[in-house]
């Protein structure tokens, strides 16, 4: 068997076609942007190598530290909400709801059927102070807390909260179903003998179902922070980036300067650092899943 | 998609027009220009001219739509004459313009990208040099002086581009609110400034303005500016001569903040969108609204306007008191411009050209109900008080200036724009504001 | 964890019941049901009022956005609004973003099957390393690449034609199907595959008849996740797409919005409403597929 396993032509065959247009049309490009990053401007005014510089001048922007921060942020709050909330109603499903979860889990899965600026265009309706009080606004009103009225999506702070809240809201049903998945996954007379045992509720939960649920968590972990980092298109259709830059995130960060300030080589630079973080973090929790399950 | 929604889409100081594949392609269009093939030219099989116009506009509507009847009409002694559209997205347009300059196939009609694009287009010989072209032809006084003028300042001195709008802008403001609360139109800013604290204290909200769009807050600041220091205040920040970061500049900055600070903007006003603005006019629900002409298309409109067109009111921009500048210098501009491809020109294109400069007015006044910078020559006789109102205004004008943006770069433009909401909120210090579009020179 | 397998491989001595048999809720529970109802309620009405709230203000007027408070019925059914949305290019955007993601997903699948198998089942040098550059590729952000990209399609023609957007969607979403892939062929035993050997057949044989079937559901899950990603794709849509007879829904949908951020709603709200009901019945259709592919690539550790 082990000849066979070796046939190279066979092996070139079958991987030939993905590693060709992988490379053409994933690693070129990368290794292209890392040269840009060396030069500065655009074809209208020419390019011109500056070495560095884009790196030093990037460690010195505020703006760019601006957009890291709010990535970071963005990324760690909707990543524990996205999990957590997933988690948590995964927990629902199996422990509380038996049959009917079917239902209940298509119904909340809806919303990741959604295109992005759909559910965007939505949260703006809803988050709304003017023309009109949208549903949050108006919802204040009703209960008599109108000093709690405020333009949501005008405020950086806020801001950031809605589209949190959007992106939470819109992803926890598919953490659900994923974490429901593995949930299934872990055989029933582990659980009945853990019960016989004295465990129940919490207790179950903490030192039964979640150490057996590692696996599964962590793939949604870096599922989760991978997406997040790169959060693109919800803040475009929802805030656009504003007010100002309160709600800019790297991607979008990198997307304008590019294309709005024509600056190719800086906006390569914010990418290659955004790159980097992306790298550096899910390193982070591989490292931390490699130990938890040795 | 209305044609109010298309005629301020060409708003050049949006920085959603620069979004996506703006100056970087635009380039690369520039770049590969070289490489393309050169298509036909603008000319019909059989010698007449086929106009092509890449225009963020529809056919059937604004710019497109007067440019057709003409076309039909000159058709008329010049048989086989026609005219196309060729529709892109405001947030395409640079796109399409770089992708087509790059084959050699940008239209013979085009609208404009911002100044330091254009230049790149020029030097590329595909930009038409107006004026000249103009006097050949001889009709370089159908075009109204003062736009003349207007595009110059924006193009670096070089007329590249038509005017198929002329725009002036001021406050507008509800006649009836005024007069029930015994107001007068100001002539200085801190009469506004008082007139906006009384509204506000009867709560009526004074000013309605968009903060997603940023510029009407920024033509606040431009305006202050050329009032306290002259229309050539924004010149000499360019020429170097003058930092955005010098005390006065600031002080317009604070002006303009020190109104968002009182509430003057209205509740959420970095969320409000162009339009709601509009509407939270036009229902009578705000005392002032600072905008363009072009916007008259809507106050005409009864059935978006809610308080009556005879109900709207206009004054300029009021003096700073202890500045140079006067309100006879009006801000002005003419929408978004369109330019020419010198490379598809030729006799036959300039035959219709002429005939077009000829009778771009008075068509464009006719259907459209619209001023533009073209020279009228039959004007109508009954025409309605708003459009009146502002060709006297214009008649008046002793020196147009441009506005806030208009010298920028595109990247300071569009910081400009995009932390405007920030300023009005409070949420950054005028200081801040000047110091970073500054820094984005 | 026995479920991957299923029937196929007898390693394990008994069906093992899982905690989903075990559904005879016991009466402790029943004193906590209650509140777990109006937990539920609680939730559905979160998730699900504002996609009702969508699809009434989807016959709203302009004028009744502006006007009339937030949780006004519609005045009419103002049907226009469909009308509207489908023939303002709608119908057009639907079409192209089918006719983009599935070819799409087809050449992901095709593709990455066969390279998991050579990087995880076949043994060469140097696969360790490519299956890590495949890797990497997971991790590259999509705006790193937008420029040169760009550059690449122009020069090739292929800007604005559903063939950029085609190949994009494939080779990025190669690196995740091919790490997911081969972990599902890790789960193979080579016990089979021997045996397969033994019984005369060559490597193409394996691939196709052998290790491919084991990894059906591995397929599922795959097209699933990759589907939604290729759907909802807005940034390559927006840079490659200029034209709007070449525009995805996502773009499309931003179509509606003004040029200055202007939005018709009545029309927009219609448009996704348009937009989300083929999605909704391949859900639902599929939901019990969705489910089982879940299940079965989750636990891959």
């Amino acid at each position: 068997m082990e000849t066979m396993l070796r046939d190279r032509r066979a092996a070139l065959l079958l991987v030939g076609p993905a590693l060709l247009i992988y490379s053409l049309i994933v690693l070129v490009p990368v290794v292209w942007s890392l040269v840009y990053t060396l030069f500065e401007g655009n074809v209208l005014s020419g390019f011109q190598f500056v070495g560095f510089q884009n790196y030093t001048l990037l460690v010195r922007d505020p703006s760019f530290w601006q957009a890291f921060a709010f990535t970071l942020k963005y990324a760690v709050v909707v990543t524990i909400g996205q999990v957590g909330i997933g988690l948590l109603l995964s927990l629902l499903y199996v422990f509380y709801l038996g049959k009917a979860s079917g239902l209940i889990r298509t119904l909340i899965f809806f919303p990741l059927v959604l295109p992005t600026v759909a559910v965007a265009q939505l949260f703006s309706k809803i988050f709304e102070i003017a023309p009109q009080y949208g549903l949050v606004n108006s919802l204040l009103q009703g209960v008599h807390l109108d000093g709690a009225i405020q333009p949501w999506l005008g405020q950086g702070g806020t801001a950031f909260w809605v589209i949190v809240i959007m992106d939470i809201w819109r992803a926890m049903g598919f953490y659900a179903v994923l974490l429901f998945a593995g949930l299934v996954e872990i055989p029933g007379d582990i659980i009945e003998g853990a019960r016989v045992d004295g465990a129940t509720g919490w207790r179950l939960v903490r030192y039964i179902v979640l150490p057996l649920m590692t696996p599964i968590l962590f793939s949604s972990l870096i599922f989760s922070v991978n997406g997040t980092l790169k959060v693109f298109d919800s803040v475009l259709a929802l805030t656009g980036g504003g007010p100002g830059q309160t709600t800019t995130p790297l991607t979008l960060s990198m997307f304008n300067t590019a294309f709005s300030n024509g600056q190719y080589g800086y906006g390569s630079t914010i990418a290659t650092a955004l790159a980097i973080m992306c790298l550096l973090v899910t390193l982070l929790i591989f490292r931390s899943a490699r130990r938890d399950v040795a | 998609m209305s044609f109010i929604e298309e005629i301020v889409s060409e708003r050049l100081n949006r920085r959603q027009f620069v979004k996506v594949a703006g100056g970087a392609t635009i380039s690369l269009a520039a770049f590969l220009a070289g490489c393309g093939s050169s298509t036909g030219g603008s000319t019909n099989s059989n010698g007449s001219a086929a106009i092509e116009f890449l225009s963020v506009q529809q056919e059937g509507t604004g710019w497109p739509l007067v440019l057709s009847t003409i076309t039909d009409q000159y058709a008329k002694t010049h048989p086989g004459t026609t005219f196309k559209v060729n529709f892109a997205g405001q947030t395409q347009l640079y796109q399409k313009i770089q992708l087509l300059a790059g084959q050699g196939a940008l239209p013979i009609l085009y609208n404009s990208p911002p100044a330091d694009l254009m230049a790149q287009l020029v030097k590329n010989g595909e930009g038409l040099d107006i004026e000249s072209t103009f006097q050949q032809l001889g009709v370089f006084e159908e075009l109204q002086p003062v736009a003349a003028t207007l595009l110059k300042k924006v193009f670096n001195g070089q007329l590249v581009a038509l005017p198929f709008e002329l725009n002036i802008e001021g406050f507008w403001y509800n006649k009836q609110i005024f007069t029930q609360n015994s107001l007068q139109p100001p002539d200085t800013w801190d009469a506004l400034v008082q007139i906006a604290g009384t509204l506000h204290q009867k709560g009526i909200q004074p000013f309605s303005a968009s903060g997603t769009q940023g510029w009407p807050i920024t033509r606040l600041v431009g305006n202050y500016l050329f009032r306290k220091l002259g229309p050539g205040a924004l010149e000499s920040v360019k020429s170097g001569q003058a930092k955005l970061t010098d005390a006065p500049y600031v002080e317009a900055a604070q002006a303009v903040a020190n109104l968002g600070k009182q509430g003057y903007f209205g509740k959420g006003v970095a969320t409000i969108a162009y339009d709601p603005a509009v509407d939270v006019f036009l229902q009578g629900k705000a005392a002032m609204f600072y905008m363009g002409s072009w916007e008259l298309r809507d106050f005409n409109n009864p059935a978006r306007n809610k308080i009556g067109a005879d109900n709207i009111g206009f004054f300029p921009f009021p003096n700073v008191t202890g500045g140079t500048g006067s309100s006879t210098q009006t801000p002005m501009n003419a929408g978004q411009p369109t330019s020419m491809n010198k490379q598809k020109y030729n006799a036959t294109v300039g035959q219709w050209l002429a005939y077009m400069a000829k009778n771009y007015g008075d068509v464009a006044l006719q259907k459209e109900g619209a001023v533009t910078g073209f020279v009228v020559h039959n004007p109508p006789a009954n025409l309605d008080a708003l459009t009146s109102l502002v060709e006297n205004q214009i008649k008046q004008v002793s020196e147009p200036v441009l506005w806030f943006e208009a010298q920028f770069s595109t990247k300071a433009t569009n910081i400009s724009q995009q932390d405007a909401a920030l300023l009005a909120t409070g949420a950054m210090s005028p200081n801040d504001f000047m110091v970073a579009v500054q820094q984005a020179f | 964890m026995s479920q991957i397998l299923t029937g196929r491989v007898h390693e394990t001595k008994r069906s093992v019941p899982t905690v989903r048999a075990k559904r005879g809720i016991p009466t402790r529970k029943l004193l906590t049901r209650a509140p777990v109802w109006v937990l539920i309620g609680l939730l559905l009405v979160v998730v699900l009022y504002p996609l009702l709230w969508m699809l009434l203000s989807s016959f709203k007027t302009n004028a009744e956005f502006s006007l009339q408070p937030f949780w006004a019925l519609p005045s009419a059914l103002h049907w226009q609004n469909y009308a509207d949305a489908w023939t303002s290019g709608m119908s057009t955007y639907f079409l192209n973003s089918v006719l983009v993601v599935f070819p799409s997903l087809a050449l992901i699948l095709l593709i990455s099957v066969a390279a998991s198998f050579a990087l995880e089942v076949m043994l060469w040098r140097g696969r360790n390393g490519i299956l890590l550059i495949f890797l990497a590729g997971i991790m590259v952000p999509l705006q790193m690449v937008l420029l040169p990209l760009f550059t690449i399609y122009f020069q090739t023609g292929l800007i604005d034609t559903r063939w950029a957007l085609i190949l994009t969607y494939t080779a990025f979403g190669l690196p995740l199907s091919v790490f997911l892939m081969a972990g599902f062929y890790k789960a193979v035993p080579r016990a089979v595959i021997e045996a397969a050997v033994l019984d005369g057949a060559n490597i193409y044989q394996i691939f196709y008849r052998v290790a491919l079937p084991m990894v059906a559901n591995g397929l599922v899950t795959i097209a699933l996740v990759q589907f939604f990603f290729l759907w909802n794709d807005l940034l390559f849509s927006l840079t490659f797409i200029s034209s709007d007879s070449n525009r995805t829904i996502q773009t499309g949908l931003l179509n509606f919005t003004g040029e200055h951020g202007s939005v018709d709603w009545g029309p927009t709200f219609a448009a996704i409403s348009i937009a989300v009901i083929p999605t909704l019945l391949l859900y639902v259709v599929l939901n019990q597929k969705v489910i089982k592919g879940l299940t079965a690539g989750s636990v891959k550790g």
